[in-house]
């Protein structure tokens, strides 16, 4: 059976309360008002009391509300894709911007979407090259740099 | 200068050889972002972002503006030709617009969508140059009191637009609580930086807007790996009755549609239901829609397109925006370091009148490459997502360390990324929270210096007539679709019950 509202939500409005919760433990810590003005800790406390207030809503509106769970997108494959793209932030600095964009790319086609290879191999190569014509040469920006140079 | 001068020199302005190329890139690039199945015009533009740094910012805006309502013409193909609306603004198109493409009338949908979006477009855009300057300057006259109120409007406006007014609330007041994040503008004191000296200068736009809409949006899409079949286009122009059915329609769908896109609660999306329940309502035939009537498509299309012209009136007249994608572009605009609000007509007057004359400029370039090229960009729709989204992944990671050469912010960018995936995936409206974000510091000090003005009585926003009149907007804005909602439901259940 399903639950009628989804785990995921849950973390999402946890997430909500929590920011509310450290912004009104922090808020309460600040000046709030002096004179006729409001301080620094008054707008804030008030946001974190309003979030709080507004996610509990919302979650009481879930409950309380008659719809059943709706089917849900599968978890899976946005989790690898999210669990590579977060391995390829960790690498930028010791592997640097090129290589690292590129192995990404590649992992996600060939691996994670098991497209041909070398179309693959061929579509991450011109995607990280263009992106570096563009951000490093065209731009100058500074990208993190590894052992190969780029 | 009257606005017909000003708008010739912002024809000349937007007429140089770099200007135009942003508006060509911009078109182009809506509608090919409005044919590609899970990036939006909002996510485009938060990735375009990076890219427009060193870029001047009239360039920018003219680029952005074109993608908006480029990405309406895109979001037509999708509708017409595989009934899957691009963009929610599309939804009613694809009721007539994908039977008639099954009858082997796709491409004459596409050229009715085609040539009413930019009789829509055109008038929206005149619309919008006689509309805005005079709201302007009527705004010029608000102080404090009637900046915040204007501030809580667009915010509550904006969150009324998705489909929980209390998760677009909620994502709203998030968005203002991380604008807190830094250096208190007022008094100069470090605020939630938890020791974290790169967190002294607050949570950047863009990192949130990268974040929320293209790591959400990719995260929440990434499964879809199929590319959809897709029908022939067929003829592309109309014929003289075809044409006789479909003129009054465009005309009004023109009307309705720049009227709900002024309104701030209102956008694109609901301009085209609006426009299709009308034209079935003064219909000889009501039974021909659903089955391909060409007004079906005619009336939504020409509304979407006005809408968009609509929604930029309250964005430059007042800076409140009227859809999730001006909100985007409200924060580009402060990103340059510009104050979105009526004093854009004084002081940025150039930068606003070159945008106004590209929209005519850009409404032009679309009619231009729809008509012949409609067939082509169809087989945009053959490319599966699988070939998308890593590209998607690789510019966003790239655009924010780029911005303040710091992984640091990657990290920030991957933790808002999976909290705009959970947001796409349970329907928070992701929008106002990025105007929380940008917005929040200035809703800050106008409070801050209101309630100072007046001894601390907050009694100062139901005193001055516009901050009340405001207010009471921006209450009914949160009131009325709940409401709606509560009296349909009930409809609908005492129908079931009879």
């Amino acid at each position: 059976m399903h639950s009628r509202v989804a785990i995921g939500e849950l973390v999402l409005a946890a997430f909500f309360v929590a920011l509310g919760l450290l912004w009104v433990g922090a808020a309460i810590r600040m000046p709030l008002w002096e004179g006729f003005a409001p301080q620094s800790g008054f707008m804030p406390l008030w946001y974190g009391v309003v979030l709080i207030g507004l996610t509990v809503a919302v979650l009481v509106n879930l409950f309380v509300a008659n719809e059943g769970a709706k089917a849900e997108d599968p978890i899976g494959k946005p989790l690898l894709v999210l669990a590579v793209f977060a391995a390829a932030i960790f690498g930028l600095e010791p592997m640097g911007f090129g290589p690292t964009v590129f192995l990404m790319l590649l992992f996600m086609f060939a691996l994670i979407e098991r497209l041909p290879i070398i179309p693959s191999v061929l579509v991450a190569a011109t995607t990280t090259a263009v992106l570096f014509l563009i951000f490093r040469t065209w731009l100058k920006v500074t990208l993190p740099i590894g052992p190969l140079g780029i | 200068m009257g606005p017909l001068a000003d708008l010739m020199q912002g024809f000349a302005d937007a007429a140089t050889p770099m200007n135009l190329l942003m508006c060509f890139a911009g078109v182009l690039l809506g509608q090919i972002i409005g044919v590609l199945p899970g990036i939006g015009p909002s996510a485009a533009i938060a990735l375009l972002l990076p890219l427009t740094y060193g870029a001047s910012p009239t360039g920018a805006i003219i680029m952005f503006a074109g993608l908006y309502y480029g990405a309406q013409y895109g979001g037509t193909l999708t509708s017409v030709l595989i009934n899957v609306p691009g963009e929610s603004s599309s939804v009613m198109t694809s009721l007539d617009g994908y039977k008639m493409a099954t009858q082997g009338r796709g491409g004459v949908a596409l050229g009715i969508a085609a040539l009413g979006s930019f009789v829509a477009g055109t008038f929206g855009t005149l619309g919008l140059m006689l509309l805005a300057p005079p709201l302007a300057k009527v705004a010029l006259a608000f102080g404090p009191p009637e900046y915040c109120m204007l501030v809580l409007l667009g915010l509550t406006a904006l969150a009324a637009v998705g489909g929980s007014v209390l998760k677009g609330l909620a994502a709203g007041v998030a968005g203002l609580l991380l604008g807190t994040i830094g250096i208190d503008p007022q008094v100069g004191v470090p605020r939630f930086y938890f020791g974290q000296s790169w967190l002294l200068d607050g949570v950047d736009f863009i990192i949130l807007t990268v974040a929320l809409f293209g790591i959400g949006e990719v995260l929440a899409s990434c499964y879809l790996s199929k590319a959809d079949p897709i029908l022939n286009v067929g003829r592309v122009l109309p014929n003289r009755q075809e044409w006789g059915q479909a003129w009054k329609a465009v005309l009004r769908g023109t009307g309705i549609g720049f009227f709900i896109g002024v309104l701030p609660a209102a956008g694109a999306t609901i301009a085209s239901f609006v426009a299709y329940i009308v034209e079935k309502k003064v219909s000889k035939d009501p039974s021909r829609f659903g089955k391909g009537a060409i007004e079906g498509v005619a009336g939504p299309e020409s509304a979407n397109n006005a809408a968009s012209a609509g929604a930029m009136v309250p964005m430059f007249a007042l800076g409140v925006p009227g859809s999730g994608t001006t909100a985007v572009m409200l924060g580009a605009l402060v990103m340059f370091g510009l104050r979105p609000g009526p004093e854009m007509f004084t002081t940025n007057s150039s930068l606003v009148w070159a945008v106004i004359a590209s929209m005519y400029i850009g409404n032009f370039l679309l009619l231009i490459m729809n008509l012949p090229l409609a067939g082509l960009f169809a087989r945009l729709l053959q490319i599966r997502y699988s070939w998308i989204y890593p590209p998607i992944l690789a510019i966003c990671v790239t655009g924010v360390i780029s911005h303040a050469n710091n992984v640091e912010d990657a990290w920030v960018m991957l933790g808002f990324g999976v909290v705009g995936w959970l947001m796409k995936r349970y329907d928070w409206p992701a929008a106002p929270m990025v105007l929380g974000l940008v917005l929040g510091p200035l809703f800050e000090n106008t409070l801050r210096q209101s309630l100072t003005l007046s001894h601390g009585s907050g009694m100062i926003f139901l005193n001055r007539p516009i901050a009340a009149i405001l207010l009471v907007i921006a209450l009914l804005a949160v009131l009325v679709p709940p409401a709606v909602e509560m009296i349909r439901q009930r409809r609908a259940a005492s129908v079931t019950a009879s």
